[in-house]
């Protein structure tokens, strides 16, 4: 081999090794500097207690509760959604409508979070407010509304694409049958397409958890333990945001680390699930 | 019959689901337009400074978007220049070079980077910038070049991915005619592959600009602040265009500022929304250049 | 003897992209027979066959001019009437595809994949149905040991057997096959053309084939489809 394609090969190995390092530094550096943490054995604990910093009882329990309610909600709004106008796209809305849709949800995607969250603070958490007459607005269920149409394009994208995938042999089958659209998508779109949809599901779940603006901009960040989806919550990412001022050194800045390992390892999680989905892929003639 | 009311409820509620999903999205672009549209002029930009001496720098602009403006572009510049020729490089070793077990580590790897929220990215910039601090350099803080490297941690994944995937998605016979004619393995890749997924390696890049230009996380741990103009070098502090919204959103005094608010955020959408439509005529147009014009 | 007429098709034209691709074709099949269409290649026989049990309708550009009646029962029924359902015509007239197409599921539920559409629960019924459909196929005592294997296990022979057992679990009057065998090995079509010829005292059959000695073997009445017309074509 020439030396220029050996140098070639080393430059591009470099770069990958280098993009892995970063990965992993990213965690390790956060495992490091939250040692304190783990030495005396209180990483645990701070994941079962509350955030009372005057009692110096670090804990981020509740930021835990935040974090999945406000995705697990968001999650519960979009997914019926998203199935739905996917459904819309791929199957039963009419073409040039199919296609207008499809095409605002594809420019959605360049929506930044932080707009979501601006307007929801002067629009969604007013109404929120007027509608259920109980607090300030800006709790579980404003950020959860607000996430859910963050997670939707995607979403929808990813669903549309599997349904898309349905070889045409299928569908053929069915209207020959005298099959109609609802039978069609119960009987063969769905159970085909059920890895992608269930990918999809995952990664937006990944993306609801970790993001940041909506719910520090929205659902109230209280370190309270919510009780309600009325109640203002406080999610890991928005605690990071909000406890980033104070010293580096101290305890209270430490739990951030736990926070950030918490969400790498979900991270983590996600990621292995994703694969173990698709790796599962049957055999086919 | 059963089957006809099925027909009929899942009809109905696709399009209500599609109807809900249009309304809303024209709801919030709606009303942004609507109490924005009408700020957007000369002075929300420049404030009270001619906007020449503030484009030639040779004036600081205290109360309008430009600082926010400049900073925003000096970071998506910077974070791309480093994340561009890695995330390339990275995904010509995925596709060309990389097999096997090896391969399938570092996948998982890059899916575990694409996944990582912003705000811990955002975290581990903050750490590396106080440990540098501490430890070697006592002038770095939290700046320019800080949120430059941790935002290029953010996008790469999605440049190795693109690449990667462009690359492999080539049909197998295009792979092999340049081998036959005697070219070495790296030739092929420069003269044929690239050249062949040039529209897809470019929707990525510029798809990559787009999340520079939006995130907020990652910059508001690393050194984005409000009210210090145009950033005077690489190590000191800078504005941006989605922190001074966030910023705006809780710190408002008064109406005026408020509508600054709602200006940047027609800003920001516009060059997003820009980013995007560039995104995809460039992977239409590079395509024909790449393969006809010689 | 002469069989009553089953399908009258009059002025019958069809257009895609304002091309028209079948002019104005006044025709009638006969119950229980088998009529063989013919012609050159992609000039309209599938698009013919679709006009029958209006499947072309899914495609965007296309739209039809002229009058189909199909004889259900003891009358004809207009069947683009809109109050005629669509789902029960394509019950009455079944569809084989030229390539296979078994759905991803067992041989079991292929077959009595139609049976679900139509609602049926009673599973007794249900297996009585699935073993008739394909014994009349020819596939039972090769799959009957397997019923729960994946239909994709199946040769293309078998498949296409498959599909015609699925085609024939309603009971329909009518049977269109688009070049049914042409996909498959000599051996394999020439169990089908056995198998069509068995099919015919329960149904009409149109097939189209440009295997003119398969269409000699099997074919009571040939037609040649050209130029968007249909014509007698020499059976001798």
């Amino acid at each position: 081999m020439k030396g220029i394609d050996r140098f070639a090969e080393k430059f591009f190995w470099v770069a990958a090794v280098l993009s892995l390092s970063v990965t992993v530094l990213i965690f390790g550096f956060m495992v490091i500097l939250g040692l304190p943490l783990f030495k005396g054995g209180q990483f645990f604990e701070i994941l079962s207690k509350p955030w009372l910093p005057d009692r110096g009882i670090f804990g981020i329990y509740p930021m835990i509760v935040g974090t999945l309610s406000i995705a697990l909600l968001g999650l519960g709004f979009a997914f019926p959604l998203c199935l739905g106008c996917s459904v819309f796209i791929s199957v039963l809305g009419p073409k040039r409508l199919g296609r207008i849709l499809k095409k605002t949800v594809q420019s959605m995607t360049g929506i930044p979070t932080v707009v979501y969250g601006f307007v929801g603070i002067f629009l969604l958490v007013p109404v929120i407010r007027e509608v259920f007459e109980s607090g300030s607005g800006m709790c579980i269920l404003s950020a959860s509304l607000l996430l859910a149409i963050l997670i939707s394009p995607t979403m929808i994208l990813f669903f549309s694409d599997s349904f898309d995938q349905v070889p045409k042999p299928f569908l053929d089958a069915v209207d020959a049958l005298g099959g109609n659209n609802a039978q069609k998508i119960l009987y063969v779109i769905l159970p085909y397409s059920w890895r992608g949809v269930l990918t999809g599901l995952i990664l937006a779940l990944g993306r609801a958890m970790g993001d940041t603006m909506i719910a520090l901009m929205v659902a109230g960040n209280a370190v309270a333990l919510p009780d309600s989806v009325l109640d203002s919550a406080r999610t890991l990412t928005a605690h990071i945001a909000l406890i980033i001022a104070s010293d580096f050194e101290s305890l209270e800045f430490k739990t951030l680390f736990a926070c950030g390992i918490i969400l790498y390892l979900f991270t983590t999680v996600i990621a292995l699930l994703v694969r173990s989905i698709d790796s599962k892929s049957w055999r086919r003639k | 019959m059963m089957d006809r009311v099925l027909e009929k409820v899942v009809t109905g509620f696709s399009w209500i689901c599609a109807t809900v999903l249009l309304g809303t999205v024209f709801s919030i672009v709606g009303y942004l337009l609507v109490n924005g549209l009408g700020t957007i002029n000369v002075t929300i930009i420049f404030g009270e400074t001619d906007p020449v001496d503030a484009l030639l720098f040779r004036k600081q602009v205290f109360d309008g978007l430009f600082p926010a403006m400049v900073g925003t572009f000096a970071l998506v510049a910077l974070s791309v220049s480093f994340a561009v020729p890695i995330g390339i490089a990275a995904g010509i070793y995925m596709a060309e070079y990389c097999r096997g077990g090896l391969k399938r580590i570092f996948s998982l790897v890059f899916d575990v980077l694409a996944g990582i929220p912003s705000i811990v990215v955002g975290l581990f910039g903050f750490s590396v910038a106080i440990f540098l601090h501490n430890y070697f350099y006592s002038r770095i803080y939290p700046c320019l070049l800080i949120s430059a490297l941790s935002l290029a941690f953010l996008v790469l994944p999605y440049l190795i991915r693109t690449t990667q995937v462009s690359l492999e998605n080539l049909p197998e016979n295009i792979r092999q005619t340049a081998p036959a004619l005697g070219a070495t393995k790296l030739q092929n890749i420069f003269y044929v592959l690239i050249p062949r997924s040039l529209s897809g390696i470019a929707s990525g890049v510029i798809l990559s600009i787009g999340r520079c230009a939006e995130d907020t996380a990652v910059i508001m741990l690393t050194g984005a602040v409000t009210m210090v103009g145009v950033p005077k070098s690489v190590f000191s502090n800078y504005e941006a265009l989605p922190f001074y919204i966030y910023y705006i959103s809780s710190q408002y005094s008064d109406k005026q500022e408020l509508l600054s608010g709602y200006g940047a955020a027609i800003i920001l959408l516009v060059i997003c929304g820009l980013l995007f439509m560039m995104a995809f005529f460039i992977k239409n147009r590079l395509t024909y250049h790449a393969l006809y014009r010689q | 003897m002469d069989n009553e007429i089953k399908i009258k098709i009059d002025g019958l034209s069809f257009f895609y992209n304002e091309h028209r691709i079948l002019n104005n074709i006044t025709a009638g099949f006969p119950e229980n027979t088998i009529t063989a269409i013919v012609g050159p290649s992609g000039k309209g026989k599938t698009t013919f066959l679709m006009t029958l049990n209006r499947l072309w309708e899914s495609i965007s550009q296309a739209r039809i001019e002229g009058e189909v009646e199909i004889r259900f029962g003891d009358r004809f029924h207009k069947i683009y009437d809109s109050s005629y359902p669509l789902s029960q015509l394509r019950r009455l007239v079944g569809m084989v595809f030229q390539v296979p197409n078994p759905l991803p599921m067992s041989i079991y539920k292929n077959v009595a994949f139609p049976l679900k559409l139509t609602g049926v629960k009673d599973k007794n019924m249900i297996s009585g149905k699935v073993e008739t459909a394909l014994k009349r196929a020819f596939l039972w005592e090769e799959v009957k040991d397997r019923l729960t294997d994946n239909a994709f296990s199946l040769s293309g022979g078998q498949q296409q057997r498959l599909c015609i057992a699925r085609a024939l679990i309603l009971e329909p009057e009518i049977l269109l096959l688009d070049e049914p065998t042409s996909s498959l090995d000599a051996s394999a079509g020439a169990v089908i053309e056995e198998l069509m010829l068995s099919l015919k005292d329960r149904c009409t059959l149109l097939i189209v084939s440009h295997y003119l000695d398969q269409v000699k073997r099997i074919a009571d009445t040939s037609m040649e489809l050209s130029d968007g017309k249909l014509h007698e074509y020499p059976n001798s």
